[in-house]
């Protein structure tokens, strides 16, 4: 199996995320300056305006900015309080104690620690930020004490003799300001606020040593690993927050690169026009390059292509701000000493956003392609194996690696002279790495139909279940196979593999009917078109190649026009000698379960239990819809699944059609187990920052409301989680001097969860290369009351369920189908499939 | 009588005297001033004083030639935190590599202070600083630019108080401002300066005068200094001040700020856009012979096209016909089974290579040290897959 199978199958594929642009996108209290003397030899920065509205003193950073930090606005979610059973402990109990090293790092503050918050006014008042900024900070009350200031807000750590303090200062035109500065706010350390500030002192500290902002994260530009071959520079960094963790203030850093890509945009369309035709070069052209964001190369400016103007050439000359008119090409030399060398080149045009909401026609900016490097991976670079295999090798790290950039940034912050200035102005004191004990939960054993095996390695149990029969099978009796003419002979042999791998497992598969069609994908849609009919189980599809358009169309095709499971093959799979037989065997499976088949189930001590996995992502044709995927178990063994997709139209991955999905369920359920479940888990996957809230009040309610309604007397106990793939926590486990990843089934739920919330993490899935990065739970909901240990202990055997591999994957199998259900629609479907695939995974 | 004339000469002004106004504003002329000075004699270290937000150096370090920038400043620490950004290496400067060093220091000081790291400069701009100097200062200003720092061109300018009655105030053109000289007085000290210290003077200015106002001069004077050299016209190529190397090391001013920014002299740079060079090359030479190899294999009559073998228009390299015929007589790209390998010979021949390495042993060193795995065996050729695509899929 390649490479990238494996990644797939294991669930760690991602949905090809927007183009990473390298936008100061930031985060508006990045925007706010801290500083502690008026030193200004840093490079303390302002990177953005922002307008400074004389603002409600009270909520300072957070709501005067229009995008602020949204993870902050998470965190004063508070869940646990709601949570009777877990309010004085939510930690766990079984399993094998483990002493674990974490990416965290204890920041001490003396035990009175203060913030006081001020609010400055100016007569004259002052549009400008910067002079608000700079008369502030060169005043001599103020240039020796540790501070921040926004241009309205000042933090200090000492207080000011007054209440309210005047002082004038004269601006080098001559003028005399008066500043009024008045005591709002004592904040204690614990304040959310003064999270903020530490946040701000640690992006200044960063700076110090020399590492450069690009959207929340800091890189070192002078250490790049670069990849000429796919013309890529990779720049080392990391992304840090400083946070309130279950008792204590700590740093997190986790290492991270920055993707920059070494290419004009004029170079991108140099290579496509040898791509294709003249005819549809500027057709494709458009469709590839609009919606990109790219980096001028002489300003250092994002901005969007919206659209590309064929007529204008470099030698067109445009009006400049002052009302002359000059040439694209004059005006470079003039400006930036840069000679455009095609004078053929059309011009990208980007609108600008107006600082002020008025209705003024939004200017637009013309830039020329030779000037503009393409930022982020395209969809098309991400599936690129080679590509992404390049970037991995560079960018994975062993834990052992990962722990040794981290000792350094440590080092450079507690050695620099400016970072460790900086810090005690603060009073803040930067200490050691923190260490935690987990657990790691007893292995499962793996139910067969007449074998129960206990996996040498829960990461991969293909071996051990060779010669085991599946829990399920219906029979493959009547079935196509579609192939070009030429891959004849590769589809006899493979078929023969495959219903040999069929019997072993106890999946009977027929000689199928097989057709062959010309190798181009109108031919192949048209054939599908002929020969399928609904009396069919199943259409396989060996194709040419992996272009999108043969897979799409069948697939749109034989999921919602026509509802028959299909299987697609590339004839270069069929074509790797001495894998045939594993690669059969896991079609094999595939096919087994999109015929509504069970392959091998885990112990579940709860006899009435459904749990649902749900799943949001945004379409990749229509940018406005997201594709919502549910995904329920249908009987207690839970191995059978109920798959519904729906595609709705909102601005935001928070699902609104929960209650019809829910219900559906429930029906089911009823349908096959004649009652209703005495228990609901639902995993929620896909939730952005700062969702949390939206979740709780909106779709929490949903759930619960077709829960209440499904029975008039006892209705189903219900419990929603928040699973979440990403989080900058990192665990490792010291071994004989080294460092490890933890074993499968690691637990934490202690020192780095948050005190609010019901939560822990999770590591279930291996990672043979690299550090691991352990799945983070939050339950936001509990009806149930599960012992935490019991909640943990459930969470880690549905890992074990997902069909598509024989091992442990980062996340409950419903989750999982879910994700691989909406990736689906939202990549090749489009639209809702059929309803009479529910019953079977038919999206595998 | 010429007290009438004068006034005749204001009344007649007044209504007009809301209309003078400077389109590019006048500073703006002044910094392209200043471009131009460069464009035209390509100093490579250039310092300016009195910077004051940096503008000036921000418009300055996109020219190539420039190697070496210095802004001096007394009042830098109110003006400094706003412009470091820009005066540091963005992004995009790393990605597209200068050719020639560049390095950026700001220092804080007097334009009236000695320091040897200002020595040596092929350009001193004193742009709108010598107004804000008292008599004291003024005295001893010669002495340190002209004197002292010694380059080989100085640029001053300075208001032209004869524009002045064309503005509605009467007073200074700003509080600060010591004296405003009218034209006559400017070359007055202009070319004693001159002359005392061995350069030549010339005088021009920004901000012409409005038609009906012929006589007052430009709105800002300026006076372009050059200094004597022996054999003139190669200023720039004797070192003005080669012998104060003797000279003990004065270190009066405060250095606020540095950068240095990447280029093709610093050797890792210089590897990375070679090589990315070579493989965009390698890759278009690639997909023009694979095209062509079908083309033959599908047997359609040969187009024109076809003719230039191999050569593949690059964006923005539009060889000339010597290029052209140069690269056709080097050896030709071929494919042995899989792989598809492009001479170095042939490389060396593209503009794109040839402007980053001069000979074919240069360029093997190189590759074979960023990308190795790229290289035949014998090291003279530069080897890809044929098929990039060609690499094993899984199936879905």
């Amino acid at each position: 199996m390649s490479g990238r199978a494996r990644v797939r199958a294991r669930g760690r594929a991602r949905s090809p995320s927007p183009a990473d642009a390298p936008s100061p996108t930031s985060v508006d209290i990045s925007a706010s300056e801290a500083s502690s003397t008026g030193d200004f030899a840093g490079t303390s920065r302002i990177s953005q305006t922002h307008g400074v509205s004389p603002g409600d003193a009270r909520c300072p950073f957070i709501q005067r900015s229009g995008k602020s930090r949204r993870d902050f606005t998470d965190l004063d979610v508070c869940t646990r309080e709601k949570l009777a059973h877990v309010r004085d402990c939510k930690t766990g109990s079984s399993g094998v104690p483990v002493k674990l090293v974490t990416n965290l790092f204890n920041l001490d503050l003396p035990q009175d620690w203060q913030l006081y918050q001020y609010h400055v006014t100016y007569v004259p008042d002052l549009e400008s930020r910067r002079l608000r900024i700079a008369l502030l900070y060169n005043h001599r009350e103020l240039s020796n004490k540790a501070k921040a200031f926004d241009g309205v807000i000042l933090f200090l750590t000492q207080k000011l003799e007054e209440k309210v303090t005047e002082l004038s200062s004269e601006t080098h035109r001559g003028g005399t300001v008066k500043m009024t500065i008045t005591l709002t706010r004592e904040l204690p350390a614990s304040s959310s606020v003064c999270i903020q500030v530490f946040n701000i002192i640690f992006k200044k500290i960063l700076k110090k040593l020399a590492m450069y902002q690009i959207g929340r994260n800091f890189y070192k530009p002078s250490e790049p690993v670069e990849i000429p071959q796919h013309k890529l520079s990779l720049w080392p960094g990391f992304a840090i927050s400083v946070s309130r963790f279950e008792n204590r203030l700590l740093f997190t850093a986790d290492v991270s690169y920055k993707i920059l890509r070494n290419e004009t945009v004029l170079e991108f369309m140099t290579d496509l026009r040898q791509e294709t035709t003249m005819s549809c070069f500027t057709q494709t052209c458009e469709k590839r390059l609009l919606g990109l964001i790219v980096l001028t190369r002489y300003n250092n400016k994002t901005y969007r292509i919206d659209d590309i103007d064929w007529s204008v050439k470099p030698t067109h000359t445009f009006q400049k701000q002052d009302g002359t008119e000059i040439t694209y090409v004059d005006y470079y030399k003039q400006q930036y000493d840069i000679t455009l060398s095609d004078l053929n080149q059309p011009v990208l045009v980007s609108l600008l956003k107006t600082k002020r909401n008025d209705n003024t026609e939004p200017r637009v900016a013309h830039l020329i392609p030779e000037l503009c490097f393409l930022t982020g991976l395209t969809c098309q670079a991400t599936s690129d194996f080679r590509l992404m295999k390049a970037v991995a090798e560079e960018t994975r790290l062993s834990p052992l690696g990962r722990q040794q950039r981290l000792a350094r940034l440590a080092d450079d912050i507690q050695r620099n002279k400016d970072a460790r200035f900086e810090l005690e102005t603060w009073g803040l004191h930067f200490g050691c790495q923190v260490s935690l004990t987990g657990r790691v939960l007893p292995s499962e054993k793996i139910l067969m139909q007449d074998h129960v095996c206990q996996p040498a390695s829960a990461a991969d149990w293909s071996k051990d279940m060779r010669n085991c029969k599946i829990l399920s099978a219906q029979s493959l009796n009547k079935w196509l196979i579609l192939c070009s003419n030429r891959a004849e002979y590769v589809t006899e042999n493979f078929l023969h593999c495959l219903r040999r791998a069929g019997s072993s497992m106890g999946f009977n598969v027929d000689y199928p009917k097989i057709i062959k069609a010309q190798e181009d994908p109108a031919a192949f849609f048209s054939a599908v078109q002929k020969h399928v009919n609904p009396d069919v189980q199943l259409v396989m599809c060996i194709l040419p190649s992996n272009q999108k358009n043969y897979y799409d169309t069948i697939k749109n095709y034989l999921n919602s026009f026509c509802p028959v499971p299909s299987q697609c093959v590339l004839t270069r799979t069929l074509n790797k000698q001495g894998m045939m037989m594993s690669v059969a065997t896991k079609i094999a499976m595939q096919m087994a379960c999109k015929l509504g088949g069970e392959l091998w189930a885990v112990e579940i001590p709860l006899k009435s239990l459904m749990v649902v996995g749900i799943d949001a992502c945004k379409d990749e044709v229509s940018k406005g819809m997201v594709v919502v995927g549910f995904v329920a178990s249908i009987n207690p063994g839970i191995t059978r699944w109920f798959s519904r997709c729906i595609l709705q139209r909102t601005a935001t991955d928070v699902a609104d059609c929960l209650k019809v999905f829910m219900t559906g369920a429930l029906n089911k359920w009823y349908k096959h187990n004649h009652g209703l479940p005495a228990r609901i888990i639902v995993y929620r996957n896909g939730v952005g920052d700062g969702q949390l809230k939206t979740l709780i009040e909106y779709e929490v309610p949903q759930l619960l409301s077709s829960v209440t309604e499904a029975s008039a007397n006892t209705s189903s106990k219900l419990s929603v989680i928040v699973v979440r793939k990403k989080c900058t926590l990192r665990f490792c486990m010291e071994m004989s001097r080294s460092l490890q990843n933890p074993p499968l089934g690691t637990v934490v739920d202690s020192e780095a969860t948050r005190p609010d919330w019901y939560d822990f993490y999770l590591i279930s899935q291996a990672a043979c290369r690299g550090t691991v990065n352990p799945t983070y739970y939050n339950v936001i909901y509990d009806d149930n009351g599960l012992k935490p240990d019991h909640m943990q202990r459930l969470t880690f055997k549905l890992c074990h369920l997902y069909y598509n591999w024989p091992g442990l994957i980062s996340i409950p199998a419903p989750c999982q189908y879910a994700h691989k259900l909406t990736f689906l629609v939202a990549q090749s479907i489009h639209k809702e499939p059929s309803l009479e695939l529910a019953n079977s995974l038919f999206y595998l | 009588m010429e007290k009438n004339s004068m006034e005749e000469f204001q009344r007649s002004t007044v209504p007009r005297k809301n209309v003078i106004e400077f389109r590019p504003p006048l500073y703006k002329q002044r910094y392209f001033f200043v471009k131009d000075i460069v464009n035209q004699y390509k100093p490579k270290k250039v310092a300016d004083l009195g910077c004051g937000n940096a503008t000036l150096l921000c418009m300055l370090k996109f020219h190539s030639c420039v190697q070496e920038l210095v802004g001096v400043d007394l009042l830098m620490d109110r003006l400094l935190d706003w412009n470091s950004d820009k005066l540091s290496p963005s992004i995009g400067d790393h990605l597209g590599p200068r050719d020639l060093d560049l390095s950026i220091v700001l220092y804080r000081g007097s334009a009236v202070e000695k320091d040897s790291r200002l020595l040596g400069f092929d350009l001193i701009t004193c742009i709108e600083l010598i107004e804000h100097l008292d008599s004291e200062d003024l005295a001893k200003f010669p002495e340190v630019v002209f004197g002292y720092f010694s380059p080989g061109m100085v640029v001053i300018s300075t208001p032209n108080s004869d524009f002045n009655p064309l503005f509605p105030a009467s007073t200074f053109r700003n509080s600060d401002h010591k004296f405003e000289w009218n034209q006559t007085q400017f070359q007055h000290w202009a070319s004693n300066v001159a002359k005392l210290y061995s350069y030549t003077v010339e005088f021009t200015g920004v901000g012409a005068p409005p038609p009906w106002a012929k006589h007052v001069g430009y709105c800002t004077q300026i006076g372009i200094f050059k200094k004597k050299q022996p054999d003139p016209g190669s200023w720039i190529l004797a070192k003005p001040t080669g012998s104060r190397v003797s000279e003990p090391e004065e270190h009066a001013y405060q250095v606020v700020f540095t950068a240095s920014f990447p280029s093709l002299q610093q050797k890792h740079f210089l590897l990375f856009v070679l090589c990315t060079e070579v493989l965009k090359e390698v890759e278009a030479i690639r997909q023009k012979y694979v095209w062509i190899m079908k083309r033959k294999e599908s047997s359609e009559p040969e187009s024109e096209e076809d003719t230039d073998s191999g050569l593949v228009r690059r964006p923005g390299l539009f060889l000339t016909d010597a290029q052209v015929a140069q690269i056709e007589k080097s050896p030709k790209p071929y494919s042995v089974g899989k792989r598809f390998y492009v001479p170095l010979k042939r490389l060396i021949g593209y503009p794109k290579v040839n402007r980053l390495v001069a000979d074919v042993s240069t360029l093997r060193t190189l590759l074979a040290e960023g990308i190795p795995m790229r290289m035949n065996r014998a090291h003279t050729s530069v080897q890809i897959d044929l098929d990039p695509y060609d690499y094993p899929h899984d199936y879905r």
